[in-house]
């Protein structure tokens, strides 16, 4: 809301500079977001006078004025009509700077002598938003007659303007005489209202404006005057620059009449042209089916059944407190006027003015709920102005229709309540000083206080409220500095696990950056996770549908495969998909964090060649039926092709056996040892076949990974091979045998023997590693493989492992001949259970 | 003995400065530190002497041999570093080190954390995905309050409950969850993403995230309040941070207060971080509103206490000069390696 400084200065006599009560507005509540200097920038920019008008010899959309200045007659070229010979108007000569009307942001240029269809144009007669007044740029800004010519413009027009950021729950600030109470009681001052006496003359003897209200719920308060003689036209200057300054377009007398007193006291008012009123009546209901209206916009509006509307006796006439009707608009035709303040429901308001995305200055009152009291105050004023710049004469109140009168509810509170709230101590005298200057009525029973809010602020209700209104009266500067002292907590419902945060330093550690990404997405880019014949998938459901899914299930999955789909990468699930996303491209929740990844991964593969691992910890969200959707944090890790090796250009290429190493770390970092996970051959149409791994600790599915699949990566732009780790978090945890435990190792040295082994290739490690394990009990300590060899120098078929054995006794060093004889045992069982031949 | 032990040394280490290559070097450990080297002969001697010198006398030649050895390695040491004549160029940089980066976020909301748990303050979490009686109802937000326009929403298709499910627009609705579970004392710090239905700009995210705070009692105040915040600007943005508060209006607490932190960059004389006013605005909060105390089965009249919340984004561009919140949300590892 938008506060000419002189209007307010007008209403409270405050002489403080316009800096002082936008800093004390501030503090107490009423955040001034900007204050906008009229005339900051108008250097050179003086009041002129048209003192002729040719027209242009080339154009017929342009005109030629000539401006007298008081020292001098500029010619230029001008494109608007709106001013007339003897008009005084804001001139800018060459060299003066303007606000750029076309610019999108705000920017000043300097104006240049220039040459338009051949005619040179030596200045400006500027519009409003040249000036940086408004936003209006049609037609150019005529000034009151009594201008002074030749002055600079900031001397006829300046002023500053306060822009306040409104709050939801302060009607009564949507208005100058709202913000001039505040600043009033803030400095001590006396408001000045504006609002005139009732006058004895009227009687209401004469009524022939007859009121009705079908529900006082919807309408507390209507009420209505009639002015006659109405002569429709411009206003003065003072009114239209006020207006201007505000941020109200002026239009023609009445209708900135009312636009002016709802400025000045936070009551939209309405006009109707009374003689195209029927029946002498006025009723407010909600209509009844097949009512239309013709709105003033043009528009021929069928009514739905909970649109409040205004009627007279044959039908609808205006929206309520949202848009009037066409029929019943103020013309230049028009002699009798009737205006109508009106209280409505706030939500029927809001509801209707938001379904038709009609908001506006009137309806955006009406929705924070104004008081009934003002309607009457609101008509007296109007009239008064009304009268004041000639538009017509009229009587300050002709119909009231008021079913339900009710009162500002008292608020009690013990004086020590402030005390208790705020933390600090207020004299009764200092409390009872705040409260009146804010014009509450106060009535005191020993230590309780008996409040009674003016009715302009209904928002008063509840002790907490008046504490408020003290502390920020008297200032809240007046708050101390102290800590909270008692009783922590003993349980903390949903408290965040630490574990969290160490596996992301775990993941930092093994070298990965964290990303943090949005969770919102697209069904396309989930999609684009496989490949796209695959799905036979639509535009529509870039996912594909049930049956699509379960052929994929069928013949492009393993079981590792499936599980993985029923929960970490559960890409055949309906998505949480948005009512009003922001674009297409992000109108659904993410099932995946990968999809995001693999871009980021793209993106930062622009720039970078290669240590691209990156990794995000970010909720993921599965829908739940008639319940919250479940939002399990899973982590997700990708990699690109290369990762730096030793010395400075060297690079490695990333294998599966690279990715295990990051699991194996994660997972035995969060409790999970790795010879206790076990990993098993993963089909999935999202991973390279043969390349992937999952991860299962009794049969739970814990994280998978692999290469991803190369038609995959190239949907996401990738050109080279791409690597993915998904990690189910919470069930890490629930397979987690929580802290570490110890166990002791041999204090004697160990015997060392290396065995190499040639088995069949299908002859897993993890088999290998059992065979091994189970042969060497109890002295083997360990057995760690240190090549795998297939090629020229083995059979076909087959592969050769490689393995360094060690091993011990808790209570003695081994002889060799013992420690041999373990190493008999186990070559013998690798011979004989898996057929393996010893190499070389 | 000394003094045999004293000549002995003197004569080694000139003999070790004149070795100028390997083999010179080896032909004079063998010569001094070697089995028939002079002070081993003069270790073994030590048995001979008697009982009372043995121990001065073994202790002296134990010193010496070990000096030898010292000055063997430094000589040693020496000749390597200077073999081909090449000097080691200690401007060539360090072989490239795999270790990764906490987002600037995370690390962010950890310090908001870590600065707030010594005042009793626990980190807990709530959903995301929310119902509107969460997020509005209980805050003290009715439907078509006009409040609600103070946040843009998102809302989620649901055939089953149309019009229920939304994004959170704030952490605020934890506050309801955690204070139906547990009677006060109430404190707890609420970290999470949120989401506002609102175009992206260099000022304004979709989604980012908050902290939220509440602290709940008999006693608490806002005086109480006004600490804790300027508690936490100033281990946030140093010990010379002033803090103000002023009047504001949110419908879940009452009186309500927003903060601003004397500017850090400028220290309160104006500049570009600031926008001249040497103030910025760092979060809003307030004495939590007694009918969210209600609605949740406190009882008002007992327990009260504040609530603030800031947005994460905001302190890390704040402390890390960021000046596009969705830098954040785009990843460039040049971004997360510079404020890693
Ligand atoms: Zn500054």
């Amino acid at each position: 809301m938008r506060v000419p400084f002189e209007w307010l200065c007008e209403l409270t006599g405050i002489e403080a500079s316009v800096d002082d009560v936008a800093t004390r507005l501030t503090n107490a509540g009423f955040e001034v977001g900007a204050i906008h200097r009229a005339g900051e920038h108008w250097d050179r920019i003086v009041v002129g006078e048209v003192a002729r008008i040719d027209s242009h010899p080339n154009a017929d959309r342009l005109n030629l004025p000539t401006v007298n200045t008081g020292s001098e007659e500029i010619q230029v070229v001008c494109g608007a009509w709106n001013f007339e010979v003897g008009d005084r108007i804001a001139f800018a000569p060459a060299g003066a700077r303007l606000w750029d009307p076309y610019a999108d942001e705000p920017v000043l240029k300097e104006l240049k002598p220039t040459r338009i269809r051949g005619v040179v144009s030596r200045g400006m007669l500027c519009s409003t938003k040249e000036l940086g007044i408004s936003d209006d740029h049609e037609g150019i800004l005529v000034l009151d007659p009594d201008a002074p010519l030749g002055r600079p413009l900031a001397e006829a027009l300046g002023g500053e303007v306060l822009e306040f950021e409104l709050k939801a729950n302060r009607p009564d600030a949507l208005s100058v005489l709202g913000i001039a109470r505040e600043a009033a009681a803030l400095y001590g001052a006396e408001v000045r209202s504006p609002i005139p006496d009732e006058r004895p003359s009227e009687d209401g003897s004469s009524r022939p404006v007859e009121l009705s209200i079908d529900d006082p719920a919807l309408c507390a308060r209507y009420s209505a005057a009639l002015v006659h003689d109405v002569k429709v036209g411009e206003s003065p200057a003072w009114m239209r620059d006020r207006l201007e300054q505000a941020g109200v377009r002026p239009i023609s007398t009445i209708v900135d009449a009312t636009n002016y007193v709802m400025l000045e006291l936070g009551q939209p008012l309405h006009a109707f042209d009374w003689e195209t009123v029927r029946g002498g009546f006025i009723g407010v209901r909600t209509p009844r089916p097949g009512e239309r209206l013709v709105t003033l916009d043009g528009q021929d509006r069928e009514l739905t059944p909970e649109t409040l509307c205004i009627v007279d006796a044959k039908g609808p006439v205006a929206l309520a407190g949202v848009m009037g009707g066409l029929d019943t608009e103020v013309t230049d035709k028009t002699s009798t006027v009737l205006l109508e303040s009106a209280t409505f429901d706030p939500i029927s308001i809001r509801r209707t003015a938001h379904r038709l995305n009609l908001r506006s200055e009137a309806s955006r009152r009406f929705e924070k709920g104004l008081p009934p009291e003002l309607t009457v105050l609101a008509l007296r004023r109007c009239v008064q102005v009304i009268e004041e710049i000639g538009a017509g004469r009229g009587e300050f109140l002709t119909a009231d229709a008021y079913p339900a009168p009710s009162d500002p509810t008292p608020v009690s509170l013990a004086f020590d309540r402030i005390e208790r709230l705020m933390g600090v101590a207020y004299d009764r005298s200092e409390v009872r000083q705040a409260l009146s200057a804010l014009e509450f009525g106060l009535e005191e029973d020993g230590d309780e206080l008996c409040v009674t809010p003016p009715f302009w602020r209904r928002d008063v209700s509840a002790p907490a409220d008046v504490v408020e209104e003290v502390a920020r009266l008297v200032g809240y500067e007046r708050i101390p500095d102290t800590l909270p002292t008692g009783q922590v907590m003993d349980v903390a419902p949903g408290e965040i696990d630490e574990r969290d945060d160490e596996a992301r330093d775990v993941m930092a550690g093994l070298g990965f950056a964290e990303c943090v990404t949005y969770a919102l997405t697209s069904e396309a880019r989930m999609a684009r996770l496989v490949p796209p014949d695959l799905l036979d998938a639509s535009p529509d459901a870039p996912l594909g549908d049930a049956d699509a899914w379960a052929a994929v299930r069928e013949t492009a999955m393993n079981d590792a495969g499936r599980t993985l789909t029923d929960r970490l990468l559960p890409l055949d699930r309906e998505p949480l998909r948005l009512r009003n996303p922001l674009s297409m491209e992000e109108n659904a929740l993410r099932l995946t964090g990968l999809g995001t990844m693999l871009e980021t991964l793209r993106a930062n593969r622009r720039h970078a060649d290669r240590d691209l691992l990156l990794f995000d910890y970010q909720p993921s969200f599965l829908a739940r039926d008639g319940d919250l959707p479940e939002e399990p944090n899973f982590l997700t890790a990708v990699i690109g092709e290369r990762v730096s090796a030793d010395r400075w250009n060297e690079t490695g290429t990333v294998e599966l056996p690279f990715v295990r190493g990051v699991v194996d770390e994660l997972l035995a970092r969060s409790g999970v040892p790795t010879d206790q996970a076990s990993h098993d051959d993963l089909q999935h149409p999202t991973f390279a076949a043969g390349a992937a791994a999952a991860v299962t600790v009794e049969g739970r599915l814990l994280a998978a990974y692999g290469e991803v699949d190369a038609e995959v990566a190239a949907a996401f732009d990738l050109d080279e091979r791409a690597w993915a780790l998904l990690v189910d978090m919470p069930a890490v945890r629930a397979a987690s045998s929580g802290a570490p435990s110890f166990s002791a190792w041999s204090e004697y040295p160990s015997a060392l023997r290396d065995l190499a082994i040639i088995v069949d290739a299908e002859v897993t490690q993890a088999e290998v590693q059992e065979t091994i394990q189970r042969a060497g009990r109890p002295l083997l300590q360990s057995a760690r493989l240190f090549d795998e060899y297939r090629g020229e120098q083995i059979p076909a078929g087959k592969r050769s492992l490689a393995y360094a054995l060690s091993y011990a006794a808790p209570d003695r060093t081994l002889t060799d001949k013992q420690a041999d004889r373990a190493h008999n045992r186990v070559v013998r069982a690798l011979q004989h259970r898996l057929g393996a031949e010893l190499r070389g | 003995m000394q003094k045999q032990l004293d000549a002995l040394l003197d004569a080694a280490r000139a003999e070790l400065a004149a070795a100028a290559d390997n083999a010179a070097l080896e032909q004079w450990r063998v010569t001094h530190l070697g089995r028939r080297s002079e002070v081993t002969g003069l270790l073994r001697s030590v048995g001979s002497l008697a009982r009372e010198e043995r121990r001065a006398a073994g202790q002296a030649a134990n010193a010496a041999r070990r000096d030898l050895e010292a000055a063997f390695e430094a000589r040693q040491a020496e000749l390597r570093r200077s073999a081909d004549g090449a000097q080691v160029d200690v401007t060539m940089p360090g072989y490239p080190v795999r270790l990764g980066s906490l987002h600037p976020l995370t690390r962010t909301l950890r310090e908001i954390r870590r600065v707030l748990a010594p005042l009793g303050f626990r980190a807990v979490s709530g959903p995301e995905v929310e119902w509107d009686r969460y997020n509005f109802e209980l805050l003290n937000i009715p439907a078509d309050h006009p409040a609600r326009d103070m946040w843009d929403t998102f809302h989620i298709h649901d055939k089953a409950r149309p019009g229920e499910l939304l994004l959170r627009t704030h952490t605020s609705p934890v506050q309801a969850r955690v204070m139906e579970q547990i009677q006060p004392p109430v404190r707890v710090i609420v970290p999470g993403k949120v989401y506002r239905y609102e175009d992206r700009s260099a000022k304004n995210e979709a989604e980012f995230m908050q902290v939220e705070g509440l602290a709940i009692d008999e006693h608490i105040t806002m005086a109480d309040l006004r600490g804790t915040l300027t508690h936490f600007v100033r281990m946030m943005f140093g010990p010379d941070r002033e803090l103000r508060i002023r009047a504001s209006y949110f419908p879940f607490t009452e009186p309500s207060a927003e903060a601003d932190m004397s500017c850090h960059a400028c220290g309160g004389k104006g500049c570009s971080v600031c926008g001249g006013t040497g103030w910025i605005e760092i979060l809003g909060s307030g004495m939590v509103h007694p009918k969210v105390l209600a609605d949740v089965g406190y009882d008002p009249d007992v327990y009260q206490g504040f609530a603030f919340g800031m947005g994460v984004e905001r302190i890390a561009m704040l402390k890390y000069g960021v000046t596009d919140i969705r830098s954040f949300y785009r990843n460039d590892l040049r971004f997360l390696r510079q404020l890693r």
